[in-house]
């Protein structure tokens, strides 16, 4: 007979199956949490950065909002702000929910990371050729949110065929109709269209995924 | 209850196969991150790590960031098959008592 010290605590067997399912249970539900939780976060920077944002906008554009103005620069400005707090966020939290990992779901992930600033800085540069080429401001209005969403809403179909996400396919197909849609209401009307149809399709996708994760 | 895996069917064993095995496959996880999912001091770690790694369950390897060493975790082939016949077990025991 060995003389080995007594067994520590968790190295002494489970007592019953349950307990054994539990603690597996328990565990999987904390990998996930820290692995996909901070997404609730992102979506809601973005919620809130195209549900204000636009209606700053929509609030600062001549014909816009009936019920309040704001100076259209301190409109662009809050809607600028707001979009690079939701990028910040989106980066870091995108960072830090995949620390420490290696392995094949790192290049799908970086070319996911990469495509959102390439494709959005294409986006812009391609309304700048056109602003040089004579699109009016008023155009430069419809075009800017709309391909935005475009971009946004391919992206969210991107990532729903790599993870095998229902809930970005259908986050992604939204954005791309509220995109597509609200050039057709003329400005500034298609700046509350993308406040609403935009920003509360990010409001529910936040709030299904934090169901979802608080369910598992 | 003799049935089940002693190497996984002990508290901390068996979270550190639940938590490796929920990664995707292939991927590898360092030895800080595994910690802090874990919640478990670092010398608990290792030697519950070094134990499943004696089975072939695990595989720890060192690697060099620029000049910082990491120590990668994974689950083997081996290890993935040892936690998913063990849960099948378990549901066979829980089954088999209603």
């Amino acid at each position: 007979m060995t003389t080995n010290p007594p067994p520590s605590p968790d190295d002494e067997p489970l007592s019953s199956p349950d307990e054994a399912l539990a603690l597996i249970r328990e565990q999987q539900r904390t990998v996930t949490e820290r692995q996909i939780g901070g997404v609730p976060w992102i979506l809601s920077a973005w919620a809130v950065s195209w549900g204000v944002g636009f209606l700053a906008l929509w609030s600062g554009y001549d014909g816009g909002n009936p019920w309040f103005r704001v100076p259209l620069p301190v409109g662009g400005a809050i809607f600028g702000v707001l979009v690079i707090g939701a990028i910040v966020v989106s980066a870091v939290l995108g960072v830090r929910m995949n620390r420490g990992l290696r392995g094949p779901s790192n290049f799908a992930g970086a070319v996911y990371g990469i495509s959102w600033s390439a494709v959005s800085l294409a986006a812009f540069m391609i309304g700048i050729a056109l602003l040089q080429n004579g699109m009016s401001s008023s155009l430069a209005s419809l075009y800017f949110p709309a391909v935005y969403a475009l971009v946004a809403g391919a992206l969210y179909l991107m990532g729903a065929a790599l993870w095998r996400s229902v809930d970005q396919l259908v986050l992604g197909s939204v954005i791309i109709v509220a995109g597509t849609v609200a050039p057709f209401f003329g400005a500034p009307t298609n700046n509350l269209v993308m406040a609403v149809l935009g920003g509360g399709s990010f409001l529910i996708a936040a709030i299904v995924m934090r169901l979802s994760l608080r369910r598992r | 209850m003799t049935d089940l895996d002693p190497v996984i069917h002990a508290a901390a064993r068996l979270r550190i196969s639940a938590t490796l095995a929920s990664l995707d496959e292939g991927d590898r996880i360092t030895f800080p991150r595994l910690q802090e999912l874990l919640d478990m001091t670092a010398g608990n770690l290792s030697t519950h790590l070094r134990k499943l790694e004696d089975a072939e369950y695990v595989t720890v390897t060192k690697a060099h960031q620029g000049r910082t060493p990491v120590t990668y975790v994974s689950l083997t082939r081996r290890g993935r098959r040892a936690f998913e016949d063990y849960t099948d077990a378990l549901r066979a025991l829980l089954g088999g008592e209603k």
